[in-house]
């Protein structure tokens, strides 16, 4: 079961770590990642409350994806099928440089 | 006995016995010999003066509502008791209930996570906007002040 859901994961460009989590606990973990219950504790709690903003009572959240963007690095979160999925991956956006 | 009216529908409430503080003497004596009572003239002589400061507490303690004083309603002992009994059920019953709430399930945002998670990441103009309408945002919140117009503490004057 676990390989069907990190398969996708593990795929993703630049991924430096993952974590699959339920409302039970940790699924799945992986690089960075890896057995960090601390992270995804957090993550949960950040992205429930997101869930939370509704626009003018709507049924729907307002988002797709939550990014938790540092300086070189960045958490993409995600919810399906009562999963939250969350991806760190590498971040090398840096100022335009104008040559 | 006191009263409480309900002024909206002009009914009673409830009505309370209770004792005044002071035994409350004859009010309505008979004006001293003579002179008339003058509510601004202060009293010349000691016995006067007693009698206005009596007159005070009495009025006080008439308006003063001891509490502790109260009779209850008289409910029996059997009464009471099992009315608590009921009380306690109730709460146990709301206790569970409220025990047993579940939390929020989590909404589905998507049916393809993977590509959600893979799709390019936000661009770092957009998060120079954000972090630069944030800035603004605290700015803004942090010059909130008072603007004290008036004294907080005035003396009370009674003229």
């Amino acid at each position: 079961m676990t390989t069907a859901l990190t398969q996708g994961l593990e795929r993703i460009p630049d991924q430096i770590g993952y974590l699959v989590i339920s409302e039970e606990g940790v699924l799945a973990s992986a690089g960075e990642l890896e057995n960090d219950e601390h992270t995804a504790g957090v993550i949960m709690q950040m992205v429930r409350t997101a869930c939370r903003f509704r626009l003018h009572g709507a049924a729907e959240p307002l988002f797709k994806r939550m990014s938790v963007m540092f300086e070189d690095y960045v958490y993409a979160v995600t919810i399906s099928g009562q999963k939250v999925f969350v991806v760190k991956r590498q971040n090398n956006q840096r100022e335009p440089v104008i040559v | 006995p006191l009263k409480c009216y309900n002024l909206q529908t002009n009914t009673t409430l409830f009505s309370l016995r209770v004792k005044p503080l002071i035994p409350d003497p004859n009010l309505d004596r008979k004006p001293t010999s003579g002179s008339e009572r003058n509510a601004d003239s202060l009293p010349s002589n000691r016995t006067d003066e007693q009698a206005l400061l009596t007159t005070i507490l009495q009025r006080t303690a008439l308006n003063i509502i001891d509490v502790s004083a109260v009779d209850s309603q008289g409910m029996e002992q059997h009464e009471y008791m099992d009315r608590a009994r009921q009380y306690s059920t109730k709460l146990e019953v709301l206790s569970r209930t409220l025990s047993q709430k579940k939390p929020v399930p989590l909404p589905s945002l998507t049916s393809q996570p993977h590509q959600v998670l893979a799709a390019d990441l936000v661009p770092y103009a957009d998060v120079q906007q954000v972090s630069k309408i944030a800035a603004y945002a605290y700015s803004a919140i942090s010059q909130i002040k008072v603007d004290a117009k008036e004294e907080l503490v005035v003396q009370f004057a009674i003229p």
